[in-house]
C-alpha cells in the first residue's frame, strides 16, 4: 500500500491519510485499518435515476466520489476483497446525505480515511506496516494426505486458503487397483487446482507437507508431469519445491511446518515464522509450567499491570482480531494493554489472526504474556468474569465478541447442551 | 422449478430501466448487481472471442447465473428457507468479484475466472459440513451426471459433451478435465441433476476392471432376466444394476447349503414369518414383480413407509423405478434364532511398532489356516524378490497396495477374514509407522480384541514408539482382551531363547497394566511369523522352541480362546437405531458401482432398507448386503459388512460418516464436551480429533475442569491440562460432526496422542 499523504496529527491522533492499495494483500491491511464510524471516502459507482419532465424515466450509472461513516466491514480472504458499508456522511448531487452505499475498495485507487476517535498507537503501527514497501515473502503451501489438499498462499500477513481437495480414495483391496488409480486422479486434481494458482513464469517458493509419503509422492507426480514436456514451464517450479513432514492434512498443522528448522532454513527469515516461533516459545513455556507463561485477557491484563512484561524478556502477543472489535471501548481496552507494555520497554508482537500461529493464540483468547518473572496464581479468583471468554473462539472475520453474546459463529457454542447440534 | 423461476426474473430485471433508486440498502445493493452484471458480459464476451469462442449475451448470461446460482444454491441449503430477498443480495459479492477481478486479470481466460469466482464463492459462503460444501469428493465409484449448466447450446457445453463422448479419454475425465470444466462439475450438485429435466446421458464408462472376487454366486449375467423394456437404461444409470443384484441375491441363497446364513435364514422365515420368499415364485419371478411392483405381498413393516418417502422425493418425470423392498425381516428375533448355530466370531486389530512383523505373521496365519494357498505366497516370493523385498512376501498377503510393497510398509489396516473349525476371525492388519496412526485407530474402532505385535529383539524402540502407543489406543478405543505375540523369536540370540521371552513378558506386561489392562484380559504368545513356529502349528520337538508347546498355545489356539464372549446387551444393541461408521466407500463391483464399509455399532439393516447418512443427511436404499465376503439378508451391530447403495450419489458419502436410522438419525454437532485422560499437556488449542475413521481438524476451545477418579471436580477452569490428568474439556469443529454421547474420541496434536477420552 502506498501513503499517498497524511496529516495526522501526532499528539491528537486527529487527521486523515490517503492510500493506495496495489496489491490484494492491501486489502488485508485496509480492513485491519478501517473501523466502525470511521470517514471513509472512495471512488463509487452508483446508479442514478432521471425523471424527465415526461414522466419517463431512465438511468444513468455515475461514477462518483463518496464519503461515508462506516457501519459495517465485509472482507473476503480468499478473494481479498473488501466491501465497506455506511451512510454516505457528505452530499453531493447524486447522493443524499444518510443514505447507504457500499464502497468496494479497489487495487490503484486511492481511498481516504479519517478516524473517528482519532489514530491510536495501534492504528498507526497498523499503517506503518501497511505501506512498509520492503520485499515482501510469500509462498504457496500445500498440506496434505491420501485424499486430502490443502492449497495455500501464505503471505507476511495471511494464510489464505485457496483451495481445499477433498478426494474420496477407496481403501486398500486385495485384487483391486482402484486405490492406486484413484490416488493419481487427486494427485491430478490437486496439481491442476495447484496450476490455476501459480504464476509458473516466476514461481514462488511452494512448500508440500504431509505425514508419511504423501508429500514425496506429489513432488514425483509433478517432476513427472515436468519430464513429460506438455508444459516446458513446469521447469521453473521444481527447484522451488521443498518438501516437508506434517503431523496431519489438516491446515493447522502448518503451523509446526512453518516452525521446523528444515523449513525455516529454506524459507529465510520471514515474519511468519518468526510469529510462529514466538507462539511455540510460548506454549513450550506454559507446557513447562513456567510461571512467566499466562494467557488470557485478564492474566495478561493483570501481569501488565503488575509490571511484568517489561524490560528484560517481556513480551506481549495480541491477536490483531482485538482490536478489529466492533465496540470502539473494546479496541481501546487492547490499544491501552499494547500502549502499556511498550511503555515498560517490553516487545509487542501483533499477530496476525489469519496466520495459524494467530489462530492458536485466538484458541487462548487472543492474547498472552511472557512475564520477565514468575507470578503466581495469576488465574485465582477471576473465573465469573472468565466467563465471557468461554468458547476462545472468534468469529468468520476474527471480530472478538466481548460481550458474551453470540460467541463467534452463529449456532457455535450453545452453553446449554453439551453438545452443539447443527 | 424455483430456479427456473428465478433466471426470468432476473433476465427481465436486467435489461429493467424502471428500476426505482431507492435510499433502502438492500435496494441500491441489487441496483449495482444489475450494474456489475452488465458490466461483466463485455469482459467474459472478450475473452471468449479471445479464445475463439463466440456467444450469445444470453448465453453468457446464462453461464453466469448458472455459475452463481450453483453456489448460491449452497447458501440456500445451508439455511434451509432462504428468503428470496436474500437472494437478490447475495449475488452482489459474487458478481462485484468476477467483475473486479475480472477487470484485474483480463489475460485469464474464461475458465479461470470462473473457476476463481467459484472458488471465492465457495470458500466464502458455503458451510463445509453441509452436503454442497462437500463437492470436491470426487468420488471415483460412480461417474457424476452432469447437469447442462450452460443449456444446451453454448460452446462451453458443447465442449463438455465431445469431451464425454471421448470414450478412450473417459476415465481420466471423470474427475481431472482441466479448467473450469472440472471445477464447475465438482461444484455441481447432484440434486441438480434430479432437477434438470433432462439429464446428459452419460454412459457409465467402465473405468474399472471387473473385481476379482471369490463369488460364491453365479455370474450375474447368466442368472439376471433381460431389464424391462420400458426402462430407459441412460436415464439412471445407477440402477440399472439392480435387477442383477436381486437375482444374484434371491436365486443363489437357496443353493448356497455350505452358508450358514442363507440356510438357516430360509429355514427361519419358513418358521419365523408368514410368507417365505423363497418358497413362491422363482427367483425371476419375483425379480420380475419387484420391478414392476405388483408382485405378491410380502410383510411389510416400517421400512416401507420411508421408502414410500424416498420415493415422494423424487421427480414426477422420473420413469417407473424398480423398487427396492425391505422384506421387514424382524432381524432381532432372527439373530437371537440362530445363536445357538453360530460359531463364535471376532474381529481383532494387529498393532504393535513399525517393522515388528505384524503383516507377516498375519501372512502366515492366514496360509496356515489354509485361506491363502502357497501358489500365492510363491508367487509374492518371486515379485518381491525382484524388489528386493523378498522377505515381506508374506506381508504382501495384507500389504496390498503398490506403495505398500515397494516400501515394505504397511500405509493402511489390511482387513481379512477367515474361519476355522471353531471360530470366525476378522483380521484388521494395522499400520505400525507413526504417521499412520489415524489409520490404525479407524482398524481399531472396528474391533472386538487386540493382537500386539512385539518383536522380541527390539523392545526397547516400541517402547518408546508405537508399542506404547498402540497400547494406549487399543485402550482408548475400549478394547480389552489383548493377545501380545512376542515375534522374531527365530531370530533371537540365542535362537528361541526362553529367557528372553520371558522379559519381554515382564517388560509388556507392566505396560498393559499401567495402561489399565486387566491381567486376565492378556495373554502371552511366543511364535516367529517368519518361521510360522506357533502360529498355528506348535514347533518341532527337536527345535530350539521345544519349551514352547509345554506351557504355551499357538497364537491360532489363544486366540480361540480370548474371543471375547457375547455380552447379553449385544441383544438389547441390536433393537436400537441404526448406526455404522462408514470406513471405505468403494465400487463393489460392476453390479455394485457405489458400496460402502464399516462395522455396525448399533441396531440391525437388512436389504432394501432405506438409512440416512451424516452429516450429509441423504438418504439411501440398501440393495444388497456382504458380511465376511458373502452376501446375506441382514446385518446386525458388531458385524463388519459391506453395504451396496442405491438413490444415492457418491458425493454425500465419504469414510467417516456416519450411516443411521432415518428415523433416529444421528445428529451432527459442532461442538461438544469430552472427559478426557491426559497422556501429554494441552491447552485451549487446535488439536485433531480422532473418532475411529473419522479424522477432523477441531480446537480444545475450553478447559472446563480437572477431575478426580470419581468425576469430582479439582480444578475449575486449568490454565493447564498436563499428562495423567483427567479433565472435562469443550471441543469444537469447524464443520459439522456426526456424534453421540459415549463415543469414544482421540485427541492428538503434532502427531502424538495427547488425550482421548468419551463424548458426554
Ligand atoms: N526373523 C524374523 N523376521 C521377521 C519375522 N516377522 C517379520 N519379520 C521381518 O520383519 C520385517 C517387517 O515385517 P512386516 O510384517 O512388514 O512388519 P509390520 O509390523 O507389518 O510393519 P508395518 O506394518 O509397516 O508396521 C520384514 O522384513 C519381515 O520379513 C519373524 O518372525 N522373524
Ligand atoms: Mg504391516
Amino acid at each position: 500500500m502506498r501513503l499517498i499523504k497524511q496529516n495526522i496529527e501526532r499528539k491528537t491522533g486527529e487527521g486523515s491519510a490517503v492510500l493506495l492499495p496495489e496489491e490484494p494483500e492491501d486489502m488485508w491491511h485496509a480492513y485491519n485499518l478501517i473501523r466502525s464510524n470511521d470517514l471513509l471516502r472512495a471512488s463509487a459507482i452508483r446508479k442514478v435515476i432521471n425523471e424527465s419532465g415526461s414522466g419517463s424515466r431512465s438511468n444513468e450509472r455515475v461514477h462518483t466520489t463518496l464519503t461515508i461513516r462506516v457501519t459495517k466491514l465485509d472482507f473476503d480472504p480468499q478473494a481479498s476483497q473488501l466491501h465497506v458499508s455506511g451512510r454516505v456522511a457528505e452530499e453531493n448531487k447524486h447522493v443524499k446525505l444518510g443514505s447507504y452505499h457500499t464502497l468496494d475498495l479497489e487495487l490503484q485507487r486511492n481511498f481516504t480515511l479519517e478516524k473517528s476517535e482519532g489514530w491510536d498507537s495501534v492504528a498507526l503501527d497498523t499503517l506503518k506496516e501497511a505501506v512498509n514497501q520492503e520485499a515482501k515473502a510469500q509462498l504457496w503451501a500445500v498440506i496434505m494426505k491420501e485424499g486430502l489438499a490443502n492449497i495455500c498462499l501464505v503471505t507476511d500477513h495471511q494464510t489464505i486458503l485457496r483451495q481445499k481437495i477433498e478426494y474420496n480414495l477407496p481403501r486398500k483391496r486385495a485384487g483391486s487397483t482402484d486405490h492406486e488409480k484413484q490416488m493419481q486422479k487427486f494427485f491430478q486434481t490437486t496439481f491442476d487446482s495447484l496450476l490455476r494458482q501459480l504464476d509458473l513464469a516466476n514461481p514462488k517458493p511452494l512448500l508440500i507437507a504431509s505425514p508419511a509419503y504423501t508429500a514425496t509422492q506429489f513432488q514425483s507426480f509433478i517432476k513427472a508431469q515436468a519430464a513429460s514436456g506438455a508444459n516446458k514451464q513446469l521447469n521453473n517450479l521444481l527447484p522451488k519445491i521443498t518438501v516437508a513432514q506434517s503431523a496431519s492434512g489438516h491446515l493447522h498443522s502448518l503451523n509446526e511446518v512453518l516452525s521446523s528448522p528444515a523449513v525455516t532454513a529454506k524459507l529465510s527469515d520471514t515474519k511468519f515464522a518468526r510469529e510462529t516461533q514466538l507462539v511455540d516459545n510460548f506454549f513450550t513455556l506454559i507446557r513447562k509450567e513456567d510461571n512467566r507463561a499466562w494467557y488470557g485477557p485478564r492474566e495478561s491484563e493483570k501481569a501488565v499491570e503488575q509490571g511484568a512484561v517489561g524490560k528484560g524478556g517481556g513480551v506481549l502477543l495480541i491477536s490483531n482480531g482485538l482490536f478489529r472489535s466492533q465496540e470502539i471501548k473494546v479496541r481501546n481496552r487492547w490499544v491501552k494493554l499494547v500502549d502499556e507494555v511498550k511503555e515498560q520497554g517490553g516487545e509487542v508482537r501483533v499477530l496476525s489472526s489469519m496466520h495459524e500461529s494467530g489462530r492458536r493464540l485466538e484458541s487462548l483468547g487472543g492474547v498472552a504474556v511472557i512475564c520477565t518473572w514468575p507470578i503466581e496464581d495469576l488465574d485465582e479468583g477471576e473465573v465469573a468474569e472468565e466467563e465471557m471468554h468461554e468458547d476462545g473462539s472468534v468469529n468468520e472475520n476474527g471480530d472478538w465478541d466481548e460481550n458474551g453474546d453470540g460467541h463467534g459463529v452463529e449456532g457455535r457454542v450453545d452453553h446449554e447442551e453439551d453438545i452443539d447440534f447443527l | 422449478m424455483q430456479r427456473v423461476k428465478n433466471v426470468d426474473y432476473d433476465e427481465d430485471e436486467l435489461y429493467d430501466d424502471d428500476e426505482e433508486y431507492g435510499a433502502d440498502p438492500e435496494e441500491s445493493y441489487s441496483q449495482e448487481d444489475r450494474d456489475n452484471f452488465a458490466a461483466l458480459i463485455p469482459v467474459v464476451r472478450a475473452e471468449l472471442e479471445e479464445a475463439g469462442s463466440r456467444a450469445s449475451n444470453k448465453e453468457i448470461q446464462n453461464a453466469l447465473w448458472n455459475y452463481y446460482w450453483d453456489v448460491g444454491k449452497s447458501d440456500a441449503e445451508a439455511s434451509a428457507a432462504a428468503a428470496d430477498g436474500e437472494k437478490q443480495e447475495k449475488p452482489k459479492s459474487k458478481f462485484d468479484q468476477a467483475a473486479e477481478r475480472s477487470a484485474r486479470d483480463i489475460a485469464d481466460d474464461f475458465e479461470d475466472a470462473a473457476s476463481m469466482l467459484l472458488s471465492m464463492a465457495w470458500f466464502r459462503d458455503v458451510p463445509w459440513i453441509l452436503p454442497p460444501g462437500r463437492q470436491d469428493y470426487l468420488v471415483p465409484a460412480t461417474p457424476i451426471s452432469r447437469p447442462r449448466l450452460l443449456g444446451g447450446s453454448s460452446k462451453l457445453a458443447k465442449l463438455a459433451e465431445e469431451r464425454r463422448k471421448k470414450a478412450a479419454a473417459a476415465s481420466a475425465e471423470g474427475s481431472v478435465a482441466n479448467g473450469a470444466l472440472s471445477s464447475l462439475d465438482r461444484l455441481t450438485k447432484p440434486k441438480d441433476f434430479k432437477e434438470n429435466e433432462a439429464p446428459s446421458a452419460v454412459a457409465e464408462p467402465r473405468k474399472y476392471p471387473v473385481r476379482k472376487k471369490r463369488e460364491p454366486t453365479p455370474p450375474p449375467a447368466e442368472e439376471s432376466p433381460p431389464p424391462p423394456p420400458a426402462e430407459p437404461e441412460q436415464e439412471k444409470p445407477d440402477l440399472r444394476a439392480s435387477p442383477t443384484a436381486f437375482a444374484r441375491t434371491l436365486s443363489a441363497s437357496p443353493n448356497q447349503d455350505i452358508l450358514p446364513a442363507a440356510t438357516t435364514l430360509s429355514e427361519l422365515l419358513g418358521s419365523g414369518q408368514s410368507e417365505d420368499p423363497f418358497q413362491g415364485p422363482s427367483p425371476d419371478d419375483t425379480l420380475i414383480s419387484h420391478l414392476y411392483n405388483t408382485g405378491p405381498t410380502k410383510p411389510k413393516q416400517t421400512a416401507n413407509g420411508l421408502t414410500k418417502k424416498t420415493e415422494a422425493l423424487k421427480l414426477d418425470s422420473a420413469p417407473p423405478q424398480p423398487k427396492l423392498r425391505s422384506k421387514g425381516l424382524d432381524v432381532p428375533k432372527l439373530w437371537a434364532e440362530e445363536k445357538a448355530k453360530r460359531k463364535p466370531s471376532a474381529a481383532f486389530v494387529v498393532v504393535g511398532h513399525v517393522d515388528h512383523g505384524k503383516s507377516t505373521l498375519m501372512g502366515r496365519l492366514l496360509l496356515d489356516v489354509g485361506a491363502v494357498s502357497q501358489r500365492d505366497i510363491d508367487k509374492y516370493q518371486r515379485q518381491a524378490s525382484e524388489l528386493g523385498k523378498a522377505s515381506f512376501a508374506l506381508a504382501w498377503v495384507m500389504d496390498t497396495s503398490t506403495e505398500e510393497r515397494e516400501r515394505g510398509v504397511t500405509f493402511d489396516f489390511a482387513q481379512h477374514h477367515f474361519s476355522t473349525p471353531k471360530a470366525d476371525f476378522t483380521i484388521l492388519d494395522a499400520p505400525g509407522h507413526r504417521d499412520f496412526v489415524p489409520n490404525m485407530i479407524g482398524g481399531a474402532s472396528m474391533a472386538d480384541m487386540a493382537v500386539l505385535v512385539v518383536d522380541a529383539n527390539q523392545l526397547d524402540s516400541g517402547m518408546k514408539g508405537q508399542t506404547r502407543e498402540h497400547i494406549l489406543l487399543a485402550k482408548a478405543v475400549g478394547l480389552k482382551k489383548v493377545v501380545v505375540a512376542v515375534n522374531k523369536l527365530d531370530a533371537a540370540r540365542p535362537a528361541w531363547s526362553q529367557q528372553l521371552f520371558e522379559s519381554v513378558q515382564i517388560d509388556i506386561r507392566k505396560l498393559l497394566a499401567e495402561s489399565g489392562f486387566a491381567d486376565e484380559d492378556i495373554k502371552f504368545v511366543p511364535c516367529s511369523g517368519l518361521s510360522g513356529a506357533n502360529v498355528v502349528n506348535q514347533p518341532k520337538a527337536s527345535s530350539p522352541a521345544a519349551w514352547v508347546p509345554k506351557a504355551h498355545f499357538t497364537l491360532l489356539q489363544t486366540l480361540e480362546r480370548s474371543i471375547p464372549p457375547t455380552k447379553p446387551t449385544t441383544q438389547e444393541t441390536i433393537k436400537q437405531p441404526l448406526r455404522m461408521q462408514i470406513i471405505d466407500v468403494f465400487r463393489g463391483s460392476v453390479t455394485n458401482p457405489l458400496s460402502v464399509a464399516g462395522r455396525i455399532s448399533s441396531g440391525n439393516v437388512q436389504n432394501g432398507d432405506v438409512v440416512t447418512t451424516q452429516p450429509s443427511g441423504e438418504k439411501a436404499a440398501i440393495k444388497g448386503l456382504e458380511v465376511s465376503d458373502e452376501p446375506r439378508e441382514f446385518a446386525v451391530a458388531g458385524q463388519i459388512c459391506t453395504l451396496h447403495l442405491s438413490e444415492i450419489e457418491a458425493q454425500h458419502l465419504r469414510s467417516g460418516d456416519v450411516l443411521c436410522s432415518s428415523q433416529h438419525p444421528v445428529r451432527v454437532a459442532r461442538g461438544f464436551t469430552a472427559l478426557i485422560e491426559l497422556l501429554d499437556s494441552l491447552l485451549p488449542q487446535p488439536v485433531d480429533v480422532h473418532l475411529g475413521r473419522l479424522h477432523a481438524p477441531g480446537t480444545i476451545s475450553q478447559l472446563i475442569e480437572t477431575v478426580d477418579g470419581r468425576g469430582e471436580q479439582l480444578k475449575r477452569r486449568p490454565r493447564l491440562l498436563k499428562a495423567g490428568q483427567r479433565a472435562r474439556v469443550r471441543i469444537s469443529f469447524e464443520e459439522g460432526v456426526p456424534l453421540a454421547v459415549g463415543e469414544k474420541i482421540v485427541v492428538r496434536s503434532a502427531g502424538v496422542t495427547a488425550a482421548y477420552g468419551t463424548v458426554e
